[in-house]
């Protein structure tokens, strides 16, 4: 309690006088006339007084109800057995109910939705003597409530069914990736004993056709490019099993880049120009073999794809981005014609210079790579100046 | 795992023999508030919840495990296993009625009187048998239960559930006591509401006590007369109050009845609260 304050003057001045028809309420008409349903009832719920707006609302006489009829008959019967469950132990225990929703049966047996706010009062012994209870329509507030309620199971069968999809999916992946393993495992036998006897072949017999000479060759080519393929398809599925068991780790680019680099000498990258900068940004966090294989595709695809003629040169820079980091590689190689083979460019065994020797993989895990970073790439390219691949990583 | 915090289990009282007071659909054990310590100089007084009611470990409510009663009967006899409880007197309510009916038939040594306050093998009307409901009503109740769940997402637990003596503390809390996960609640009243015991009553040995009120809604008297016909040693008192749970409406003619039952003298004067 706050300590009374004197009264400002304001406050003492007296009261306008206003017109008493409209300040002095009836009260009798206020009960019965009320916005809202009120009533009385035994502890066990029979009625024993009802105001007119709740009769109103039921289309029923007093005399149909009071001392004949209990509260909790005037709800559905799920709400009366709600009530009886619920709301009637609740009143014995702590004396009052708030806000508890139920639809009350009319006369003609049509539905009211109503909250209830009840309350026990008790005699001198402590004894349960009377409930009163105030109903208050909420036929509006009952139609959001219930679109409330159905967006939601909605949301719950929508959250249950990608959940089922998800699994399945991952299930499918990792069939695929098992199938991929061993449909390359079993070829890479037969490929290989054929490359053998092929050879064997050419050393032992002798060929008449003129043709021969140049059908040999293709052979041999088709060959390669067979165990290539394999190759290929074994790479991308021994990758994925091994990020799977690799944890993040901070490294260093500059160090990585060189490193592959090396690696790339026998591709001729002696005769390459390469320029690094990471000093904007000089670390990221990713699986080792994930940043490894996606820069050795790229370099080694930089490389590869050089312009006969032109001394290639390969730019690799870093440096920070909107909520993470970028990784450029620029060349100034054949470039890729985008307008046709945009569509194709990150699908597996899809080629567009069959006259480099290459399985379709590269772009492809690399592609699959930056996805698995949650991050996405960018490609830029003009045919006989160069390509530029942006990749966005989060940090 | 702990089963005496898994079921919230409260102990109190003084006496050889213990008494176990086991709520009904919709409360917790708050519900005793007016009995139990009645019993509390003849019996140790074993209170519970439900796992899934009250504070109990709701994360131990597991669907697909308390899908019948019997799981919950399981429960009851872990509890009473754990405190070396024999030859109790299982108090019922509502549910638990039968809950203490399936304990009884799988551990006849444990149990040893039954009190079944409110009881009903089978809330829907069969062939020659009136539980009182039809399908629908139940898929109604479910309806009247979600739309009172509205807004407030389960794992509730208020503080006044740790001092039911002190009300003043619901003052911020609407209708505070007897909250449960509304997920829950939807599964146990399916659980309740679709149980068919009747098969089991005949093979009940122990000797039973029906607490019939004479007005239940969700307990009419033809259920009362068909439980004290199938259960082999019954006894049905009809106590004249209105509603379904006689221990808060009518908390004397309930404790007077039960000490008639469990052969005592008669119960101290009435405490008024």
């Amino acid at each position: 309690m706050l300590p009374r304050r004197p009264m400002s003057a304001a406050e003492e001045e007296e009261l306008p006088a206003l017109d008493l028809r409209l300040t002095a309420e009836n009260l009798e008409d206020l009960y019965e006339q009320a916005p809202c349903g009120y009533c009385s009832c035994l502890p066990d719920g029979t009625l024993v007084k009802t105001n007119q707006t709740l009769l109103s609302w039921l289309g029923y006489a007093r005399e149909q109800l009071v001392a004949r009829r209990c509260l909790q008959e005037l709800f559905t019967v799920g709400g009366r057995l709600h009530y009886e469950s619920f709301c009637a132990p609740l009143l014995l225990l702590q004396g009052q109910v708030r806000e508890i929703s139920y639809q009350l049966r009319r006369a003609d047996g049509t539905t009211l939705p109503v909250l209830l706010n009840a309350q026990l009062l008790r005699d001198a012994d402590g004894q349960p003597l009377l409930i009163r209870a105030t109903l208050f329509d909420i036929t509006e507030r009952r139609k959001y409530e219930q679109e409330l309620l159905r967006a939601r199971a909605e949301a719950d069968a929508h959250r249950a069914l990608l959940t089922a999809k998800n699994e399945q999916l991952t299930r499918i992946n990792g069939e695929l990736d098992n199938f991929v393993y061993t449909a390359s495992h079993d070829l890479k036998q037969p490929a290989s004993n054929m490359q053998g006897l092929f050879e064997e072949l050419k050393r032992t017999a002798t060929f008449h056709d003129p043709e021969a000479a140049p059908m040999l060759a293709m052979f041999d080519d088709a060959l390669r490019q067979i165990l290539g393929t394999i190759e290929g398809m074994t790479e991308v599925v021994q990758l994925q099993r091994q990020l799977d068991q690799v944890p993040r780790e901070k490294i260093a680019l500059q160090a990585i880049t060189e490193e592959i680099i090396r690696n790339l000498q026998p591709l001729q990258a002696a005769a390459v120009d390469f320029s690094l900068d990471f000093r904007a940004v000089p670390h990221l966090r990713m699986p080792r073999p994930a940043l490894h294989s996606l820069l050795y595709n790229l370099l080694s695809n930089a490389v590869k794809y050089a312009l006969p003629g032109r001394r290639p040169q390969v730019w690799v820079r870093s440096a920070p981005a909107a909520g993470g980091l970028v990784l450029t590689v620029r060349d100034n190689g054949r470039g890729i014609d985008l307008q046709r083979h945009g569509q194709d460019l990150f699908q597996l065994f899809r080629r567009f210079h069959p006259e480099v020797p290459g399985s379709g993989v590269g772009l492809y895990l690399v592609n699959r790579l930056v996805r698995q970073a949650n991050g996405h790439l960018e490609v830029a390219s003009v045919v006989n100046e160069g390509t530029t691949f942006r990749i966005f990583l989060p940090s | 795992m702990d089963v005496l915090r898994r079921n919230n289990v409260t102990v109190s009282g003084a006496g050889t023999q213990a008494m176990v007071l086991v709520h009904g659909f919709g409360c917790d054990q708050h519900m005793w508030r007016l009995v139990a310590p009645a019993f509390e100089a003849h019996y140790r007084v074993v209170l519970l919840d439900l796992v899934g009611a009250g504070q109990s470990e709701l994360a131990a409510y597991e669907p697909a495990h308390y899908n019948t009663l019997a799981a919950h009967a399981a429960d009851v006899l872990q509890v009473l296993a754990t405190l070396n409880l024999h030859d109790v007197v299982f108090v019922g309510h509502s549910v638990s009625a039968m809950i203490g009916v399936l304990a009884a038939i799988a551990e006849p040594a444990r149990i040893g009187r039954l009190v079944l306050v409110a009881p009903s093998p089978r809330y829907l009307n069969d062939a020659g048998y009136t539980g009182g409901f039809e399908p629908a009503d139940i898929d109604e109740l479910l309806q009247a239960m979600d739309s009172n769940y509205l807004g407030w997402s389960g794992a509730i637990t208020p503080v006044i559930m740790g001092h039911p003596e002190r009300p003043e503390l619901s003052a911020e809390l609407n209708n505070s006591f007897c909250r449960t996960d509304p997920t829950i609640a939807r599964h146990f009243a399916r659980v309740t509401f679709l149980a068919d015991n009747r098969a089991d009553l005949p093979l009940v040995s122990t000797p039973a006590l029906i607490l019939q009120c004479a007005h239940d809604a969700l307990a009419p008297l033809a259920v009362g007369y068909y439980l004290q016909q199938h259960l082999p040693a019954a006894e049905l008192v009809i106590l004249d109050t209105s509603g379904h749970c006689p221990h808060l409406s009518a908390p004397q003619a309930t404790v007077a009845a039960m000490f008639h039952f469990l052969g005592l003298a008669a119960p101290p004067p009435d405490e008024r609260r």
